[in-house]
């Protein structure tokens, strides 16, 4: 019994390079997203109808969330904040599927968003104040907590992470052990509410979260 | 000096790795009680202001989410006990 990631393949067959089937999902659902994006705005109309009314509120959903946090910043922010979103939301809602592995119920998915939120949230600090007033903010309110100050923000990636993957990985676990015990009837309010309420709860929360974090590095 | 053959040692370590996986989870307390709390008094927000009810629960479901972590951890742990070193 291994909950983890399964190896499929190897990468032009070198075994330093394995390939799981969690990854293999993520580019599925990378491709939907794409293929998605490109049918809602192929024939964009004024009035918006079908799929591409869909996506205008998606889009609009998101875009207020990040106004409501960054006054201002809504339009540069949006591109980064809404493939978390997306991403993250599609992966956690394709576990609905019976034998689909979520994207997310791997660490190497979920701390890879991290440090990217990570990066962009320091980035956005230093252009905002400068590398050294940026730096200087990192002693406040005393110079000697500046220890303690930087291993809180190296902090901040992991705790992030690991509270998506905790939950689609326990959620995984449950019902595994469950389809092991009553494979029948029972593990579909079990996929219900952990594949599609936990799910989409989580991608909010991952997104709100690098919001918040975004902003609190240009304070 | 009592010898142990690899065999009792590596059942030794299985036992108490799947021991420390349930002490673990102990801290599963902590989440429980800080989210109950939350959604109690997001509970008496909404009683309070029926109009604000959106902001309260996005507020609430975030705050909670911080909450969780370290539930999260310690299931983390557990998890790491039991499928990488107990078996």
């Amino acid at each position: 019994m291994d909950p983890g990631p399964q190896v499929v393949t190897y990468l032009f067959g070198n075994e330093a390079l394995p390939i799981t089937d969690t990854l293999i999902w993520a580019w599925v659902v990378c491709i939907v997203i794409i293929i998605g994006a490109r049918l809602a705005t192929r024939e964009m109309k004024l009035v918006p109808e079908g799929l591409q009314n869909f996506a205008e509120l998606t889009v609009e959903l998101i875009y207020e969330q990040i106004e409501a946090m960054m006054p201002g910043e809504g339009r540069r922010m949006l591109p980064f904040i809404a493939t978390i979103f997306l991403f993250i939301g599609l992966s956690n809602l394709v576990g609905f599927i019976p034998g689909v592995v979520n994207p997310t119920a791997d660490i190497n998915t979920t701390l890879g968003l991290g440090l990217g939120v990570f990066l962009v949230s320091h980035y956005e600090g230093m252009k905002k104040h400068g590398i050294l007033g940026y730096l200087k903010g990192f002693g406040e309110p005393v110079i000697i907590l500046f220890p303690l100050n930087v291993v809180g923000e190296l902090a901040k990636p992991i705790s992030h992470s690991f509270r998506l993957f905790g939950n689609m990985v326990g959620g995984g676990i449950i019902i595994m052990l469950i389809y092991s015990a009553a494979p029948w009837v029972l593990p579909v309010p079990l996929h219900a509410w952990f594949d599609l309420f936990v799910g989409a709860v989580q991608a909010l929360i991952f997104g709100m979260i690098a919001i918040a974090y975004i902003a609190v590095c240009r304070d | 000096m009592v010898e142990f053959s690899p065999e009792v040692i590596d059942t030794i370590i299985s036992a108490a790795a799947l021991l420390g996986a349930g002490f673990a989870m102990i801290a599963g307390i902590g989440p429980g009680v800080g989210q109950g709390y939350a959604a109690g008094k997001a509970v008496e927000g909404v009683a309070r202001q029926p109009e604000a009810r959106g902001n309260i629960i996005t507020t609430m479901l975030l705050g909670q989410a911080v909450a969780e972590s370290t539930g999260i951890y310690s299931l983390v742990i557990a998890i790491v006990l039991i499928f990488t070193i107990a078996t």
